[in-house]
Formats: structure tokens, C-alpha cells, sequence
């Protein structure tokens, strides 16, 4: 049961240089790892070792039973050196350090089996929780063990997608080849038995026509399973849309899908799933795409997670410019620019992207082949050749010309340019949350194509901030609308 | 490229034109793009899109090009010294405003500029097309505030104003376009004059000019409107670019295509037929380059298509009913005052629910 599903607004990116190979390389194990006690979903952790012990990879070395969180193991086989708090993207984190082996060996956990179907639910559900897994994407996979802020019986829906939305994403293909394709799709039936009241909705890239071909043929027998081709639509891979375009339920902005019964995943989250419960394999390596020009090599990699990012970058950064390295989305990533910080759990694709200083003679008379943008204005629309990126401004700030292109691609229907002139008036009243100013996702897509340059998102995300100084907060317009379930624990964990 | 980067940052270093800066700036900003790079912030996207007002004003210029090359070739070379006046006192009063603001200089009048000469009876007076575009820019837009602020049109303002002011010159005498060979190109301009335009002789005769007649701009009418074939391919080189919204052009012309028909079905001796009214006067100009200004139109969805029926009502009205022979203009700038209205009550609709 195949269903072509969209929404109105956002923006199609297509045809970018430096889309990343499907090819995947190992990278060899570091002299030392760092493991941050938080990662993904959850609170942070406590340390269950001390300096000088030994370890082995997969060993789980943090854990906390009492609050919203996963375990956290150690990626290596070795031993700790310290335990310190570290600045990890704006956070103060507890990270522990370890000297590696050069060993490859991991340690499975106890009790999996490739024959799933004999394992009790609880059984699952614990190795799923102890591999880590239970922590990845925005609300976690809920289990018995506190894993996220509901219970696995309050799960109604579960969406699995592999859309790839962004600019540029980790290659559908190669986490779906070989082998895999039919690790998903056993992932996929290990997650409806602990969930079995649950609807499935399974949302993949309609433009991997094959692909979606075979998987619904392999999956044609399962009648709880919908699949879904979408449109690769900016940002449809967020929560916020795919409620919506799939369920055609409305999404409570500002929470979180799991405060209406829906858990969410991505493709590499129920391979991981599939790891934990057939093979054992805690969550102590990730696949990661490098993109963008900025690299020498686009290619995937397979990475021991608290390798620190210098040794994961720097065979494959280019050395002639200067770059900005982001992390997985261009348009809403968090810039790296502290190299020995380690890789986490949230990691899915790191771009290198230029920076560029450089005055360009009689810019707007170029043709430009090889230019991004949302109006067909530039040569690259009619011939569709591969586009560049860099961090140029491409343009001089001037006031709002009503073009209305922010206001078309909105995928929540605001009218940013509207909400910009409130602000920029220091008009704060009730009216803003009247237009929706709560419903913004920050996909700072309108940013994206003004062509005044002004910063929209930015603008609006401030005036969010000051409505709610004057009393006027995300409660009073969303709450009424919703019945939120686990509000108490989402609350704890922002 | 080098000499042009010397020659501006010596303006810079001038303590003497201190005064000049906007100017400066605005020479600068026009030869060389930015140097500035994207804010590194979580609110911010790390890209931004190449299109920048420079450009988006500029296509407009490119999609009026078939006009103005059509309109020298039809007129006669004196076409480009009208643009070229109505260039220099529209940019003067951008110049001098934006020194007085203590503001940069906007992109905006690089299309009213154009835009303004092409509305023109081809026998216009120089010294009328200075004091119209004097008007237009300085009444319709930067007594709002500048580009962004104004209500009005401004080339609408301008021509609204020396319409009134000197119905004489505006109304009784057409040039014949040129034809033949090279024609306008090698002319200065065209001395054959007639008193009737395809609207005029419909309104006096009910005669009706031939359609490929009026495609190829063999009739008479205003400089820019004429060669309406190229207008459209213009036109419809907007609605691709996005840089006009296709949703104004398509209801303000099919509202005078189904309007006309009925009113031609009933009326036959007061309504032009339809396919006749479409192709006469400057609505196609005005539908795709006038109509759709962002500034000055809804930035509702719905609201376009108001507007655009609002235009497509009152021409038809106007044409058929009022001393006036053409009434785009008119409408036109009558919808652009209603369009904050129309957006308010959209907006009061749309979030009704949600009022408390
Ligand atoms: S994209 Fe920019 S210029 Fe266009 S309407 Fe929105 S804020 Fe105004
Ligand atoms: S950042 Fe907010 S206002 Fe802007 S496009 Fe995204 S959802 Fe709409």
C-alpha cells in the first residue's frame, strides 16, 4: 500500500556538488576517545567507572535508572584516563576519557538472538535500552526502562522515514544495501512487537523509485505497515511536518511528537535497533557522511563514537581555504569549530562549506550556472547543472520589497515578513501569537530566500522571547488545543 | 575591474564628498557584491540564497527589453533620450533623498525608471517626462518613506499626475510607429501623427483593429505598450523567474477576458469584445509589470486574486462607461489603495478563530 503524501510550503534543494559517495570506509580505531555522559535523547548520566579502570568496548559506563536517559558505553577497548567536565556545544557535560587499544573487539550484550521472535517484549525492550539505542532522534524509543518521556503503551503511532530533506543527507542506498535492507525491515517488525498497539507508518524519498519498489514488495504481507513516498521537500524530515503530512494530524509546535503518542525514527536509528536485538551490538559506532566541497574525499564513514573530530576530519579537509564545518543540516546545524570535541550520537552528516569573503565583480549580471537559489533567476534553474555553496551573503541588506517568497515557503503558513515588521515596530502584543509566531519550526527557510537579507527567523525567534516576557507564552496557544501526554517529564529534560 | 575598485576607494578617502556617501556606497555596492558572510548562529542558516534586490530589480529590466527595443524601433531614437531624462531626474530625487535620509540608495528606481517613459504617448515633451517622474517618485514613494513604504505605484503616481495636469498633451496626439527596414533605429523620431489609438476608434467608430495588428505593434498607443507580443514574453519571463507572483496577471486578465464576453454578449454596441480588450491599451503592461509590484499589491494569496479581479472590474468599467478611453491605469492605482485594506480583512478572516 504505496500513498504519495506532501504539504504546501518549503523548498525542494536539488542538485548540490559534494553530495556524498555511497561508499563506506572504516576509520581505524583512535588512541584515545572521549564519551560525553549525554548524548541524544535524555538527561545526562552517571558515571559507573573511575580513573585507571579497564574497559571494554561496549561496556556500559554511565547509567542512571532514576531519570529520563540511556546508557552510555565505552567505544574502545582500554582504559579510563579521567573524568571531566567538558564545553560540549554550549552545554556543560561530564565526559569520560579513555586510552584505546588498538583492538577491534567488542562485547556483546547479554541475551540477544538472531531469532527475535523467541525474546519476550521485555527482554527487547532491555537491549534496546542498554544498547543506547533508546536515545537516538528527538524523543527517543520509549521502553520500560525511563528510556523517554512516555511508556511504550502510550505509543499510538510510529513513523520511520528515510526522506533526506536536507541539502545534503547520508545516502539512503547505502544504509538500505545489501544485507541492511533486510535489517531495516526486521528492525522495523522488532519495534511493532513492543509496540503493538502502534500504528506504522513508513515514510521513504519518493525520488529512490527502486528502492520503495522492493521494500513494498518484501513488506507486502505486513497489513500494519503504510508506506508512504514523500516529497524531499525541505524540511518534510522534521517531526513538525511529518506529523502532519502523514497523520494529517496537527502537530503541537513546541513539543515534542512523543506528547501525542507518536515516536519518530530515522532509518539508521532502527538499524541500530536491529544491532541491539539480533546481534548485541551496543551503539558505540556511527555512520557519518562527510559533504560539501570543503572535503577532498565525499564519502561515508564509519566512525567509534567520542572519536574526537580532528582525527575524523583532517585526512579529508581541504587545506587551500578556509572552510566552515556544520553539522548535519545547513540550514539549523551547529557550526564545529572545536576540533578535539568528540562525535556523539547525534551525528548523521558533517558539510564542509567555504567561506567565502570575496567581492565578486558585477555579481548580479552573472548568469550563473552554478548558483543556488529559490527564484528562477539564475542559469542553474533552466539547466539544472550541479550548484556551488558557500557562506557569501550574496546581496546587501535592504527593507522588506512584500515579495512574499518567505511567506510561500513557510511549511507552517506563517507570514514571516508580517511578524518581522511587529517586531522590527516593537509591536509585542497579542497579535503575534494570533499569526502563529508559536508555530515557527526555526527551519530558517525564510531567512533562507529573502532576497533583502533580512534575518527573519532570527527576528521572529526574538520576538517569541519577548511575548513571553510579557506574559503572553507557547502555553496559553497550544496547550488548549492538545491532551500532552508525559508534559511533566519533556519539561525536565528542555 | 582594478581601476574601477581604485577609482571608488578613492571617492572613499574624499573628505569632499563626505556628503556623497549613499552615492559611494551605492556605485560600490552596484560594481561589486558583499564581502560579508552568514552570521554563525542557531537562528541563523549558515547559506543564503543568491538572489539579492539587485538582481530581482534587474530582471524586471530584462523582461522589458522586447518593449524598449520594440519601442525605439517603432518611435524612433528620441525613445531613448525620454528614458534617459526620466533616469536622470527619477535617480536625482533617489540621490537626494537618500543623502537627506542619511540612507543607502535603493535598487527600486532602476524599474520605476524604465517603467515610467514606457507609459508615455511617444510625442511626449522632455521637460513633461521630468516633471511626471519628478512627481512619481517624489510624492508616490519617498514621501512614504522610501522603497518598501509606498502605496502607490510611483510610475502610476507620475503618470496619474501629468495626465490631469495636461490632458492635452496626453490625449489627442499619437505618433504612427515606423515601419520598414530599420525604421526607429536610424530615425529620430516618428512626424506622422493620428488622432485615434485601436480604444479611441472602438470608443468614436466601433471600429475594431485587426489582433496581429495589435501583437505587432503596427497601431498606435504609449511607447512601451505597443509591440504586445513582446510584453507578454516579458511577461511570462516574470511568472517563471517568480520574481512577479502569477497570480495577479492571471485574474486581472481573465477577469476583463470573461467580463468583456458578457458584457459583449449583452451590450455589443458599449463592450468591446473581449479578445480586442485584451490585446488594446497597456494592459498587458499593466497586468505583468505594474499590477504585480509586490510593494503595492496584497501579499495575501487571496488578496491577489482580489486585486487582481478588482483591476480586471474596474478597466472594463472604466473603458466602457467613463469619459476616460483606457482605464488600467486608474484601476490599478485604486486597487493599490485598497490593498492594505484587503490584506487586513484576509488576515482578520483567516485567524478568526483564534481571536479571544
Ligand atoms: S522574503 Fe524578504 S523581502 Fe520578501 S517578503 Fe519576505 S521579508 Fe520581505
Ligand atoms: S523559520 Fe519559522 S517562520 Fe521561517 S519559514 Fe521556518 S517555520 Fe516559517
Amino acid at each position: 500500500m504505496l500513498k504519495y503524501k506532501t504539504f504546501k510550503g518549503g523548498y525542494r534543494f536539488r542538485n548540490f556538488l559534494g553530495q556524498p559517495r555511497e561508499q563506506l570506509k572504516e576509520l581505524p580505531i583512535p588512541q584515545r576517545v572521549i564519551i560525553p555522559l549525554k548524548q541524544g535523547f535524555g538527561g545526562e548520566v552517571k558515571p559507573l567507572v573511575s580513573p585507571g579502570d579497564k574497559v571494554y568496548a561496549g561496556q556500559i559506563i554511565g547509567r542512571d535508572d532514576e531519570n529520563v536517559s540511556s546508557p552510555v558505553h565505552s567505544s574502545v577497548n582500554g582504559e579510563v584516563l579521567k573524568i571531566e567536565k567538558i564545553n560540549y556545544f554550549k552545554q556543560e557535560i561530564t565526559a569520560i576519557f579513555i586510552e584505546a587499544e588498538p583492538t577491534a573487539e567488542w562485547r556483546p550484550l547479554e541475551g540477544y538472538s538472531a531469532d527475535w521472535g523467541k525474546l519476550s517484549p521485555e527482554k527487547i525492550e532491555e537491549l534496546i535500552y542498554l544498547s543506547g539505542s533508546a536515545s537516538l532522534d528527538k524523543e527517543g524509543i520509549p521502553t520500560r526502562f525511563r528510556s523517554s518521556i512516555i511508556s511504550p503503551s502510550e505509543v499510538e503511532n510510529l513513523i520511520i522515514h528515510g526522506i533526506g530533506s536536507e541539502i545534503y543527507n547520508l545516502s539512503l542506498r547505502l544504509l538500505l544495501s545489501g544485507k541492511n535492507l533486510f535489517h531495516f525491515i526486521e528492525g522495523i517488525r522488532i519495534l511493532k512487537k513492543i509496540f503493538p498497539q502502534a500504528e506504522v507508518h513508513l515514510a521513504l524519498n519518493k525520488n529512490f523509485k527502486k528502492l520503495v519498489e522492493e521494500i513494498s514488495k518484501i513488506t507486502s504481507g505486513f497489513d500494519w505497515l503504510k508506506i508512504y513516498a514523500l516529497e524531499p521537500k525541505y524540511p518534510q524530515g522534521y517531526d513538525e511536518m511529518l506529523v502532519p503530512t502523514l497523520l494529517g494530524r496537527p502537530f503541537p509546535y513546541g513539543y515534542s511528537a512523543a506528547n501525542i503518542g507518536i515516536v519518530i525514527l530515522n532509518t539508521q536509528a532502527v538499524l541500530h535497533v536491529y544491532e541491539a536485538v539480533c546481534e548485541g551490538k551496543p551503539l558505540i559506532e556511527r555512520t557519518i557522511a562527510l559533504c560539501g566541497e570543503g572535503f577532498r574525499e565525499n564519502l561515508h564513514l564509519k566512525v567509534k563514537i567520542g572519536t574526537p573530530l580532528k582525527e575524523i576530519f583532517s585526512p579529508y579537509l581541504r587545506k587551500d581555504k578556509e572552510m566552515r564545518l556544520v553539522l548535519n543540516s545547513l540550514l539549523t546545524g551547529i557550526r564545529l569549530n572545536i576540533f578535539s570535541l568528540p562525535l556523539s550520537r547525534t551525528f548523521s552528516q558533517v558539510i564542509a562549506l567555504p567561506e567565502n569573503r570575496e567581492r565578486e565583480f558585477l555579481s548580479f549580471l552573472r548568469l550563473g550556472m552554478r548558483s543556488e537559489s529559490y527564484t528562477r533567476t539564475f542559469l542553474s534553474a533552466l539547466l539544472r547543472g550541479k550548484k556551488k555553496l558557500n557562506t557569501n551573503i550574496h546581496g546587501e541588506p535592504r527593507p522588506c520589497i512584500s515579495c512574499g517568497y518567505c511567506q510561500e515557503v513557510c511549511p507552517v503558513r506563517i507570514i514571516p515578513h508580517l511578524l518581522y515588521r511587529f517586531i522590527e515596530r516593537n509591536i509585542i502584543d497579542e497579535r503575534l501569537s494570533k499569526y502563529g509566531i508559536f508555530n515557527c519550526l526555526e527551519c530558517n527557510l525564510c531567512s533562507f530566500v529573502c532576497p533583502s537579507k533580512l534575518p527573519l527567523a532570527k527576528t521572529i525567534k526574538d520576538g517569541q522571547e519577548r511575548l513571553i516576557t510579557i506574559g503572553c507564552d507557547r502555553a496559553k496557544c497550544i496547550l488548549p488545543y492538545f491532551d500532552l501526554k508525559g508534559l511533566e517529564e519533556y519539561r525536565g529534560i528542555k | 575591474m582594478k581601476l574601477v575598485k581604485k577609482f571608488i576607494e578613492g571617492l572613499y578617502l574624499k573628505k569632499s564628498l563626505k556628503r556623497f556617501k549613499p552615492v559611494i556606497k551605492a556605485l560600490d555596492e552596484f560594481f561589486f557584491g558583499t564581502d560579508k558572510v552568514t552570521y554563525i548562529s542557531l537562528r541563523s542558516p549558515h547559506i543564503l540564497d543568491n538572489i539579492d534586490i539587485k538582481r530581482y530589480m534587474f530582471t524586471v529590466i530584462i523582461a522589458l527589453m522586447p518593449s524598449v527595443l520594440a519601442a525605439i524601433y517603432l518611435y524612433g531614437l528620441r525613445v531613448i533620450l525620454v528614458i534617459f531624462v526620466s533616469y536622470l531626474v527619477g535617480g536625482m530625487v533617489e540621490v537626494i533623498s537618500a543623502i537627506f535620509r542619511k540612507k543607502e540608495i535603493q535598487e527600486g528606481f532602476l524599474v520605476t525608471g524604465l517603467i515610467f517613459p514606457l507609459l508615455l504617448p511617444p510625442t511626449i515633451p522632455l521637460w513633461m517626462v521630468g516633471v511626471g517622474i519628478f512627481f512619481g517618485v517624489f510624492i508616490g514613494k519617498e514621501i512614504f518613506g522610501g522603497t518598501g513604504r509606498n502605496i502607490f505605484n510611483p510610475a502610476l503616481v507620475g503618470r496619474l499626475f501629468i495626465t490631469i495636469s495636461f490632458p492635452q498633451a496626453l490625449t489627442t496626439s499619437w505618433a504612427e510607429p515606423l515601419r520598414g527596414g530599420l525604421a526607429g533605429f536610424l530615425r529620430y523620431k516618428s512626424d506622422a501623427l493620428t488622432s485615434a489609438t485601436p480604444l479611441i476608434s472602438f470608443k468614436s467608430g466601433h471600429t475594431l483593429t485587426n489582433i496581429s495588428e495589435l501583437l505587432m505593434g503596427l497601431s498606435s498607443g504609449s511607447i512601451g505598450e505597443t509591440f504586445r507580443l513582446g510584453v507578454i514574453l516579458g511577461g511570462l519571463f516574470l511568472l517563471y523567474t517568480r520574481v512577479a507572483n502569477w497570480r495577479i496577471p492571471l485574474a486581472y486578465l481573465s477577469s476583463v477576458f470573461i467580463l468583456s464576453f458578457l458584457g459583449n454578449v449583452f451590450f455589443p454596441d458599449k463592450f468591446a469584445p473581449p479578445l480586442f480588450q485584451l490585446f488594446s491599451g497597456g494592459l498587458l503592461l499593466g497586468a505583468f509589470f505594474m499590477a504585480t509590484d509586490p510593494v503595492t499589491s496584497p501579499f495575501s494569496e487571496l488578496g491577489k486574486w482580489i486585486f487582481g479581479f478588482g483591476c480586471g472590474l474596474l478597466t472594463v468599467l472604466i473603458r466602457t462607461f467613463s469619459g476616460y478611453v483606457e482605464g488600467v491605469m486608474f484601476s490599478i492605482i485604486i486597487m493599490n489603495g485598497f490593498s492594505p485594506l484587503i490584506d487586513q480583512s484576509i488576515l482578520n478572516f483567516r485567524y478568526r478563530y483564534l481571536k479571544r
